[in-house]
């Protein structure tokens, strides 16, 4: 069995390959579409650099709640009409801190690009949506201030990136949201959603040049604005750093980790394999699973990773699990020792090849849905990834060796200089006892 | 358990091949169907069919394993007891099926899981796990004679088992109850939400009331032009959030309301607006131009749903194992037959006051709950995957 096997998965792995052609619009946005025959779906996802990094200070949840409300009026519509005009050609588009993003049936692209162009250049933020939607997000985060599990992420965040904004909340806090005012959403709006820090992905049966011919009529008079001056970035050092937020409930949510890689980082197809055998590998093929869902019992839901994170700024090593409070500690230690196995001995033959035979020949598959070629067209985009990405990261990652994993694992794993969050039956002190148990 | 060893494939096994051939597979349980699947490269499919044959008559089912597997359920459990919204639509229905198995969530009890043995697991999986109880699906890009050959290469040697009874397994058990009028409840959670799960019993699978209730569903609450969401959410902001769902299942399914109140808004002001847009849709018909966005919403929806051939595979599996494959192709076309008529008729029918079970989850002072393990009853409309998606 396992010969044939491996034999039939070397022969040849699916290629994920699709042709993307690039307009820069007189606007100074930058229009990337890619051609799919036959596709029933036309997906649109539009990025704007910054995002909520140009949160004014004190106001967290501006970029968020800008975007979200940019499909709640423009000039031309009511957020009524809006929402009925998309819908009856079965479509959506909404916005967030970074960008909008959109489906709709394939014979109405038209549509939506118009739409989007018109919702980027023309939203009017009337008075009475500002009102309602922030209201409706203060009241979201007041219930999620008492989620245990979204509070321990947000102190995993903050203990990882401490003031830097990756340590802040996307969509804001209780206080922070309170003091926005629509006089803000609209400054950011002008400053910031400007189109030479705007990248637009469509995917679908769409004319490539069809496209960027109505995108150019359409954002003609978008303002270019300024491109985002360079910043520099500080981080706290790697330390031992715990919080807790204590909740009666059944499962604690435990977060440990810390400051990973960007995704430019040479290392970057090594760490994907390593996160394979550690703490992604499907069903129980990765050993996180293997030791703490299957052998101990401890989880339903368990995994790590350093790779999915990585971005323009690094991301984070994070490895979570759900379990009692009474297994918390054997938790902890289970990741550490697994984290550690990893760094000291290479991983053996069998398990490397599982590994990449499943990164290398799952790739084509997760590129059947238009929307996620869109967003894989920003992403290149952003991480400025050569022009024949999706057939060298598959040949780079399939070249890993055991030692290339072993290395990686020891440059960018920190067991003994990790943060700990925790929510649930739990309290600060007791979660830092546990965790100082485990360090001597 | 299925991944867990059966005669030709060791504990693992399954998940390594897999893996090995760049694929994926998962399981998931609904109320009256347990689905396998894999998604493999088209040149390497066959693999599946070799795994599925084997652990559907061979399955190890060690008792090891099966203790060890059952702490990983109870962990699951735990995880749903901490949900507010699932410990409400559990409650809700519970009430709803007095006595119908629909009662208990898919999952189970912790008490009942602790007291299984895997004797009880071997049972089960004699009398269930046969060729002749099961729906393959394949999907891709094979032709028909190629995945028939395939097929028969796989399956042929194994007896089929007796066919499943031809009423399902309604003959062995209690008939969806008839309601006794309105029922309500109401629980508390210690967070400043408030809940509201309205509940009503619903439509068999494929049946003519099973569209008619996916269109009600539409105009109630699918999309940002839906009564419910436009008036209530976006007008009126009475709540943060509101979704319908109508869970079709074989027997009798389950009309789902859920809404989330904003903050400052009575539970009560809530609620009558929420009779009140029933009321209205029982009484008025609905216009030619919302009932054609409902449908237009519903189709495109279908069509995303079904991008891909491992979603494809999914609904035709769904769809034959709970009733027959053929009604995912006239989807559209039941849709679009659904007339404001229908829909008032139904709506009066169906989702009036002395049929349905109330729930309200309401805001408790943090200190009164405490850490226990309750044995809560838990039921979302939806599955239970084998493995976090």
């Amino acid at each position: 069995m396992r010969s044939r096997a491996t034999s039939t998965s070397r022969a040849r792995p699916p290629a994920a390959h699709f042709e993307i052609e690039r307009f820069e619009l007189s606007s100074g946005a930058r229009l990337l579409v890619s051609r799919r025959p036959g596709a029933s779906v036309t997906a649109l996802q539009v990025h704007v650099r910054g995002g909520h990094s140009l949160d004014p200070s004190g106001r967290a949840g501006t970029a968020f709640l800008t975007g979200s409300l940019l499909d709640q009026g423009t000039r031309s519509h009511t957020e009524e009409e809006l929402a009925i005009e998309l819908e009856t050609a079965g479509g959506s588009l909404s916005g967030d801190a970074s960008g909008l993003s959109g489906t709709i049936a394939a014979a109405e692209w038209k549509m939506l690009v118009e739409l989007a162009c018109e919702l980027l250049t023309e939203p009017t933020f009337p008075a009475d949506r500002v009102r309602l939607q922030k209201k409706r997000l203060l009241d979201r985060l007041l219930v999620e201030d008492a989620d245990p599990r979204a509070q321990a992420e947000r102190r995993f965040q903050r203990l990882v990136y401490g003031e830097h904004f990756l340590g802040r909340p996307v969509q804001g806090t209780a206080a922070s949201v309170a003091r926005l005012e629509r006089r803000d959403l609209v400054a950011f709006h002008r400053a910031n959603w400007v189109a030479r820090r705007a990248l637009v992905a469509v995917c679908g049966d769409v004319d490539p040049r069809a496209v960027a011919r109505l995108m150019e009529r359409r954002l003609a008079r978008w303002q270019p604005g300024e491109l985002l001056a360079p910043r520099e970035h500080h981080f706290p050092p790697r330390a031992v750093r715990v919080d807790a937020f204590e909740k009666q409930r059944e499962q604690v949510h435990l977060y440990l980790g810390h400051l990973g890689v960007q995704r430019r980082h040479p290392d970057y197809p090594a760490l994907v394999v390593m996160d394979h055998v550690l703490g992604t590998g499907p069903g129980f093929t990765n050993r996180i699973s293997q030791k703490l869902r299957d052998e101990l019992g401890l989880a339903y839901s368990v995994h790590a990773a350093i790779h999915s994170s990585a971005g323009i700024h690094p991301g984070t090593f994070l490895a979570y699990i759900g379990t009692s409070p009474e297994h918390v500690a054997t938790a902890l230690a289970g990741f550490r020792s697994e984290i550690e196995r990893i760094q000291r001995e290479p991983v053996e033959q069998g398990e490397l090849r599982t590994a990449i035979d499943y990164v290398v020949g799952s790739y084509a598959l997760s590129f059947q849905r238009a929307a996620r070629r869109a967003g894989y067209m920003i992403s290149v985009e952003r991480h400025a990834l050569p022009d024949d990405n999706l057939e060298r990261l598959p040949r780079q990652i399939a070249a890993v060796t055991a030692a290339d994993v072993q290395r990686a694992a020891r440059a960018h794993l920190f067991p003994e200089r990790s943060v700990v969050a925790a929510g649930g039956p739990l309290s600060p002190r007791a979660l830092k006892r546990i965790v100082g148990s485990l360090s001597v | 358990m299925m991944f867990k060893g059966s005669r030709r494939f060791g504990k693992g096994e399954v998940d390594r091949i897999t893996t090995q051939l760049g694929g994926m597979n998962n399981a998931f349980t609904a109320y009256d169907h347990t689905g396998y699947w894999f998604e493999l490269a088209s040149d390497r499919w066959e693999r599946a069919l070799e795994i599925e044959a084997d652990r559907m008559r061979h399955l190890s089912l060690d008792q090891t394993e099966f203790e060890a597997e059952r702490e990983v359920v109870l962990e699951e459990l735990a995880m749903g007891l901490d949900d507010p919204w699932r410990r409400l639509t559990e409650r809700v229905q519970a009430a709803l099926f007095e006595r119908h198995p629909y009662r208990r969530p898919i999952i189970g009890h912790p008490d009942a899981l602790k007291a299984l043995a895997v004797g009880d697991m071997r049972d089960y999986y004699r009398r269930f796990y046969h060729p002749g109880n099961a729906v393959l699906v394949i999907s891709g890009d094979v032709t028909r004679a190629a995945a028939m050959r395939a097929v028969r290469r796989h399956f042929a040697a194994l007896p089929p088992g007796p066919p499943p009874p031809a009423n399902g397994a309604a003959g062995f058990r209690p008939a969806p109850d008839p309601q006794p009028g309105e029922q309500r409840l109401e629980m508390r959670w210690d967070d400043p939400g408030r809940r509201l799960c309205m509940a009503w019993p619903a439509a068999a699978v494929g049946s003519d009331d099973d569209w008619a209730l996916d269109v009600v569903s539409t105009l109630l609450a699918g999309g940002r032009s839906s009564r419910l969401t436009r008036r209530l959410v976006l007008k009126r902001g009475l709540a943060t959030s509101i979704s319908t769902h109508n869970d079709s299942r074989v027997e009798s399914g389950v009309f789902w309301l859920l809404a989330e109140c904003a903050q400052g808004i009575g539970p009560e002001v809530l609620e009558r607006a929420v009779d009140l847009e029933l009321e209205r849709l029982a009484r008025e018909p609905v216009s030619a131009v919302e009932l054609a966005r409902a449908h237009s919403i519903l189709i495109s929806t279908e069509a995303y749903e079904n991008e891909t051939v491992t979603d494809l595979a999914e609904a035709l599996g769904e769809w034959a194992a709970d009733g027959d494959w053929r009604l995912a192709l006239s989807f559209n076309e039941k849709i679009r037959a659904v007339d404001a008529r229908r829909v008032r008729e139904i709506v009066q029918r169906l989702l009036v006051r002395e049929r349905r079970v109330v729930g309200w989850c309401h805001p408790a002072a943090p200190a009164r709950r405490r850490a226990s393990r309750r044995p809560a009853p838990r039921a979302r409309p939806g599955k239970k995957r084998a493995r976090p998606a």
